[in-house]
């Protein structure tokens, strides 16, 4: 099974990375944006620097979200957190995302990294995903993030069948 | 792949049971402490979903796992990939908001 399992993402932005930086980082920023559609997330706290810990809430808020989420036994409300590996201000940031919320799964992380530069008036951003290569730890998480992304693609499905 | 049938707190219970190997029926009723019918119900689902398979052994009803769904983690990076080119589009939108009003500050300045 080990394989490369690692999703890159890349883009470019006419911004300045100050906003950029902002956005990922801030209880402001990330709630602006975070939650998937169909839901409002909340920041507890943010406690940016290595092994400081983000928690926040991602509540259901349009009506079919809700209704799906009830429909299929789970909370209208996830408390869910990470943890910071790596934080270089308008550089990178870097996190462990603990998906624990999926019962009788073991709690288990998964690597963000956000890479920022600056090329004249833009920004590109480059987000790297690492699911780690351990084949325990795969065995052991990969149900549970088929479930939380299943829930979460139908609920972003759900969103289009309006 | 119908992943609701995992999102029931018994058919996981029963998932997570059969990770050990094959089983009776009986065995599983005896471990998730739900009634027969009920145990009998929920494997029914999963099989329909493709999680479990069934083979008979005499009287017994054997089930186990079927590997080809939790070996699908192209499924996995394919779902997970768009969920954050979704995030990343809010992103886009938001940050666009935010630099447009750096810039009418800047000008008023």
């Amino acid at each position: 099974m080990p394989r490369e399992e690692r999703i890159v993402l890349s883009r470019t932005y006419e911004a300045d990375v100050e906003d950029v930086w902002d956005l990922w980082t801030t209880k402001e920023g990330l709630e602006s944006w975070w939650g998937p559609e169909g839901f409002r997330v909340t920041v507890h706290s943010v406690d940016l620097k290595p092994q400081g810990v983000m928690r926040y809430a991602m509540h259901a808020v349009a009506p079919q979200t809700i209704a799906f989420m009830k429909q299929h036994g789970l909370p209208t409300t996830t408390e869910s957190r990470v943890t910071f590996t790596e934080v270089v201000p308008r550089r990178r940031l870097a996190y462990l995302h603990l998906a624990d919320f999926v019962p009788g799964v073991a709690p288990y992380d998964v690597a963000h990294q956000i890479d920022l530069a600056v090329h004249g008036a833009t920004v590109q951003l480059t987000l790297t995903i690492d699911r780690m290569h351990d084949e325990e730890w795969t065995k052991r998480a990969v149900m549970g993030w088929e479930m939380e992304l299943g829930f979460l693609g139908k609920v972003l499905a759900g969103e289009k069948v309006k | 792949m119908a992943f609701q049938a995992l999102a029931d707190p018994t058919r996981l219970r029963i998932v997570e049971l059969l990770r050990a190997g094959e089983q009776p029926v009986n065995d599983l009723v005896e471990r998730v402490a739900v009634h027969q019918s009920g145990v009998s119900r929920h494997l029914r689902v999963l099989q329909g979903a493709g999680f479990v398979q069934m083979r008979p052994d005499g009287p017994r009803r054997l089930y186990s796992l079927r590997p080809e769904p939790f070996r699908e983690l192209d499924h996995w990076l394919t779902a997970y990939r768009s969920l954050w080119e979704r995030r990343l589009d809010r992103f886009e939108e938001v940050l666009a908001r935010k630099t447009k009003a750096r810039r009418a500050r800047k000008e008023k300045a």
